[in-house]
């Protein structure tokens, strides 16, 4: 690749096979990754997840992202139109290893969750200058 | 006798024998994923929001949001799920009978140029219409938008109450 990055080119596969053996179902939740200088930075689609029911896991490499969701009406209603089901939302990522896990934060404001995975030292391409005598 | 056991590659484990419930789970979940399928082909304008050919793209909308629609004895919600947009973005009418939400998610622009692995979020105008179930009370419509949330209060109007009439007898 001509990009100059030091993640593999596996970052951002989706690891498929999420479905849950039983209990209710577990939406996939939209994302957009994208690499930046010095951070890989993903975008998470979760509405209606409030910030503490959100769980991060990065863990060699595997990044899940699991946001719990209430019902979303009270049980007795009645429904004219019904285009949402009731599941949470998650999804799990292969991530090259060389994000310092230590450093990773995350925001999450209108229902749209930003996480910030910082390359580690040695995975950012750096610049070698060449001096001239 | 299941069914699942005679399709051959789901017949190997005893796993489903265990239990009919996530066979029907699952099941009813895909003919919810089908029924998605359908509605967003009728409810998108293939030509417009096409991703693979965006020069195609119409300059309107792209994109529709999900609805819920639900009716108690003296309102309609309708909640929809439509994470990072603006609150001003927003733009809610009514008319008739018919509930208008437009908008506008705009993008970061920040993020051109730099190196995307996924782009499965969806941006720019969107647009949904709907017929109301019963006449609502122009007055009495209010919105809030909560952790991408969407969600239109609007009050039946006078008229639409249903009313208990008494029968008075004469003695």
């Amino acid at each position: 690749m001509a990009t100059g990055t030091a993640l593999s080119q596996d970052t951002g596969r989706d690891l498929a096979r999420q479905e849950p053996t039983r209990g209710a179902p577990r939406y996939r939740p939209v994302v957009d990754i994208l690499e930046t200088g010095d951070e890989l930075r993903v975008m998470a689609e979760l509405p209606g997840v409030r910030a503490g029911d959100i769980d991060i896991n990065f863990e060699k490499g595997l990044l899940t992202i699991h946001g719990k969701v209430e019902a979303r009406q009270a049980a007795e209603t009645t429904y004219v139109l019904r285009e949402y089901g009731i599941g949470d939302f998650y999804r799990a990522f292969e991530i090259s290893e060389s994000i310092d896990a230590s450093r990773i934060s995350a925001e999450y404001a209108d229902g749209v969750l930003v996480l910030h995975l910082p390359k580690s030292e040695k995975a950012k391409a750096r610049k070698i200058e060449v001096r001239a005598r | 006798m299941l069914i699942g056991n005679l399709i051959p590659w789901r017949a190997k484990g005893h796993e489903l024998a265990a239990s009919e419930r996530p066979a029907v789970d699952t099941l009813e979940r895909f003919n919810v994923e089908v029924d998605r399928l359908f509605d967003r082909f009728f409810r998108e304008p293939w030509w417009g929001g096409s991703q693979f050919l965006p020069e195609l793209r119409s300059g309107g909308w792209s994109w529709s949001p999900s609805l819920d629609l639900n009716e108690s004895e003296k309102e309609i919600t309708v909640r929809a799920e439509i994470p990072g947009v603006d609150p001003q973005d927003f733009d809610i009418s009514v008319s008739g009978n018919v509930l208008t939400i437009s908008g506008e998610k705009k993008s970061e622009s920040e993020e051109r140029g730099d190196n995307v692995y996924r782009a499965e979020r969806r941006f720019g105008s969107f647009r949904r219409s709907i017929a109301l179930p019963e006449v609502v009370d122009l007055e009495k419509i209010s919105a809030d938008y909560n952790k991408g949330v969407l969600t239109i209060h609007l009050a039946k109007s006078e008229r639409a109450t249903a009313r208990r009439i008494p029968v008075s007898t004469k003695k």
